[in-house]
């Protein structure tokens, strides 16, 4: 065939073509010679099957090519149904704290049911927390309406049991917090619609939903161990001394990560409603305190990183302070000059105003700005409350801030400042995330390294030879400071002498460089009671300290702080005997 | 004799194989359709079998989140076996465990003269 002439100039490349093409005109050439209308159809039936031929070859490798890389089954991640979705949060050791769970909603289809009566006892009975103007409204109706939501799958089952006619159900997502009351202020709750309402609900709202796709979830920096044990601590405290309201906190001041929040009472977040307004306000974040003489202790950072005073530098405490119209006196009068570290341990109001007003109101409350106390705290919690600070500072305000009155901060607030005191100085945000191994947060350079660690010491002297003594555990170094702040009473226009916010800011470890990683555990009471063992004291000492050393006493294992019992006491000395009444 | 003028009792040849990959084509395709349709079913029931276990599995994990609340699981504790947070002196670090340990003298089998 290819030895034949072709009838055209093809180019050569086409030839491999264009001879069978040709050899094909040439046979149907012969062919209708001989028999052409035959042909003719045989033309038509072959043009038919090469085009059915054709479509068909189309389909088979459409169909294959569906049937063998088709993506059906390839979705391997959980996906959430609804728009409400929220990814998990989980702890920083992955364990659950809330979570989206299948659900059932209850829809009553009247068209279907011819004996109301029956379904409304049947649906009553086993559903009591059914809403009867609902139920009713939607029986009357003329068309399918939900009724009740939020329905468990083994409920769901129970009423399905029934049989009842025009009773259906409907999947549907719900937020589960399984933990129940446990950390439920961190938490917060969401609402049906999965809006956040409250803590980390509400805080990081936009990144749970966002993650409801992947599936990954979202992780707190609580550790739910350590928050189980401030949360018991702290209500064995509070209901032995019948306290209105109490806060417990620790954070890592290196990091900023808060490791444990609590605020008694507390509510179940699967069912906020249920709680008082009371029960659901977060006081580590939205109430603000005057925190009495835990606030000594920026007093006496700023006075030893300005240089104005030293730990050994005297003041006359022998007979009150007067500034101005004011006459400060000490709570429990030593009566006698105390060195700085006695001034701390003491906790006199005398020796810290007096070295508030060497420091002056500028630079007082320069240091207050950048210890972030006249701030709301730096804290994802939208909760986070402005402080009440003076609005002038001159010297009265030097005498009243300087020992914790006339300045109202959250305790979150009070932690954050705090963290600064006893990380090397520097003044970081706090956070609810979990954030990596070695992550150091930037932060405000608020006091030298030098001045944190003198303050480290002074925490220390004070639990050694102290108001803070009852905090001690055992080994684990503990430093810390006592607070008692007299709550203004409007009824008698003046600082009721019986209601008090009781204190105790603690640190551990404070042995080592200010750079260390080390703890914050801050437990503060509004309005303790008194108890038989307290002798009638009700004071930070008597009340905040002993939860705070049972605290960190449980927590010490969970951090990997080990007990060190070499004796730890640099400025012991005849002086600074302990002091009885825990102020 | 060209190929295209075969004939088999009277159809040309080159119809016949055309109208018979026409009817593998045909049957090609009614089998991939079919086998893929039983695959879909098949990859949706197993994929609604995956999202029912993955909502047991969640359901359970909440369960079990549930019932080792760190409140709970204390008061249990507490309640049922008296047991309270280890105090210092009873607590050791692994390391000290060898100096804490006590080695008992070996005892000497008494003979009788």
């Amino acid at each position: 065939m290819s030895s034949e002439p072709l009838g055209y100039d093809a180019p050569p490349r086409w030839g491999w073509i264009a001879s069978p093409m040709w050899a094909i005109e040439q046979a149907y050439g012969r062919a209708r010679n001989k028999d052409a209308a035959v042909d003719h159809a045989r033309v038509r039936i072959f043009f038919v099957l090469a085009i059915f031929f054709a479509a068909f070859a189309f389909l088979a490798f459409g169909a294959t090519r569906a049937a063998l890389f088709s993506d059906a089954g390839d979705r391997g991640a959980y996906k959430p149904l609804y728009d409400t979705a929220r990814a998990d949060l989980v702890d920083r050791n992955g364990r659950l704290l809330a979570a989206d769970l299948l659900h059932y909603g209850l829809y009553v289809d009247p068209r279907e049911i011819w004996n109301a009566d029956e379904i409304r006892k049947a649906l009553r009975t086993e559903l009591p927390q059914i809403e009867a103007h609902r139920l009713e409204r939607a029986l009357a109706g003329k068309k399918r309406a939900y009724v009740l939501g939020s329905l468990t799958p083994a409920v769901r089952n129970r009423v399905n049991a029934l049989g009842l006619p025009g009773v259906t159900f409907e999947p549907e997502e719900h937020r589960a917090y399984p933990l129940g009351a446990t950390a439920a202020h961190v938490i917060g709750f969401a609402d049906p619609a999965g809006v956040g309402l409250a803590g980390a609900e509400r805080a990081f709202n936009d990144e749970i939903r966002a993650r409801s796709d992947s599936g990954k979830p979202v992780a707190l920096s609580i550790d739910l161990r350590i928050q189980g044990a401030l949360e018991d601590e702290l209500e064995r405290a509070a209901i032995k001394h019948q306290v209105k309201g109490a806060v417990g906190i620790v954070t890592n001041v290196q990091t900023g990560e808060i490791l444990g929040l609590a605020s008694y009472p507390d509510f179940d977040p699967n069912d906020p409603g249920a709680s008082s307004a009371d029960a659901q306000v977060n006081r580590a974040g939205s109430t603000v305190f005057e925190m009495g003489s835990t606030f000594k202790a920026f007093t006496v950072a700023a006075g030893l990183d300005a240089g104005v005073a030293t730990p050994q530098s005297r003041f006359d405490a022998t007979k009150p302070f007067k500034l101005g119209y004011r006459t400060i006196h000490d709570y429990h009068a030593a009566r006698k000059v105390l060195t700085l570290v006695e001034v701390f341990q003491h906790s006199s109001n005398i020796g810290t105003a007096k070295l508030g007003v060497a420091l002056g109101p500028e630079r007082l409350r320069h240091y207050f700005d950048v210890l972030g106390l006249t701030k709301p705290a730096k804290v994802e919690l939208v909760e986070s409350a402005r402080p009440l600070t003076p609005k002038v500072w001159n010297e009265d305000a030097v005498a009243s801030t300087s020992f914790g009155h006339g300045i109202n901060v959250t305790p979150l607030a009070l932690s954050r400042a705090m963290g600064a005191l006893l990380n090397g100085g520097r003044t970081i945000p706090l956070t609810l995330l979990k954030r990596d191994p070695g992550y150091r947060p930037d932060g405000v350079q608020a006091l030298s390294p030098q001045t944190s660690q003198q303050m480290l010491y002074m925490m220390r002297a004070n639990v050694t030879g102290g108001s803070g003594g009852s905090a001690d555990a055992p080994g684990l170094r503990v430093g810390g400071k006592t607070g008692t702040g007299e709550k203004y009473d409007p009824s008698i226009r003046g600082y009721s002498h019986s209601k008090q916010v009781s204190s105790f800011a603690a640190v551990f470890p404070t042995s080592g460089a200010p750079s260390d990683t080390r703890y914050f555990v801050l437990i503060l009471m509004d309005e303790p009671k008194p108890t038989k063992d307290t002798y009638g004291y009700s004071t930070g000492g008597w009340t905040a300290a002993p939860a705070a050393g049972r605290t960190i006493d449980r927590i010490a294992p969970f951090l990997g702080v080990a007990r060190d019992m070499t004796p730890f006491d640099p400025f012991a000395s005849p002086e600074t005997a302990k002091v009885e009444d825990g102020r | 004799m060209r190929v295209l003028d075969w004939k088999v009792r009277g159809f040309r040849l080159v119809d016949l194989v055309a109208l018979g990959l026409l009817i593998v084509l045909m049957l090609g395709v009614y089998l991939a359709k079919t086998l893929a349709g039983r695959e879909r079913g098949e990859i949706a029931r197993v994929e609604k079998q995956i999202s029912q276990e993955r909502q047991r599995v969640r359901l359970l994990e909440a369960e079990v989140a549930h019932l080792e609340a760190p409140a709970r699981i204390e008061r249990l504790s507490v309640d049922y076996l008296g047991m309270a947070p280890p105090v210092a002196a009873r607590e050791i670090a692994p390391q000290a465990l060898a100096e804490h340990a006590v080695e008992e003298p070996p005892k000497r089998k008494e003979t009788t003269p």
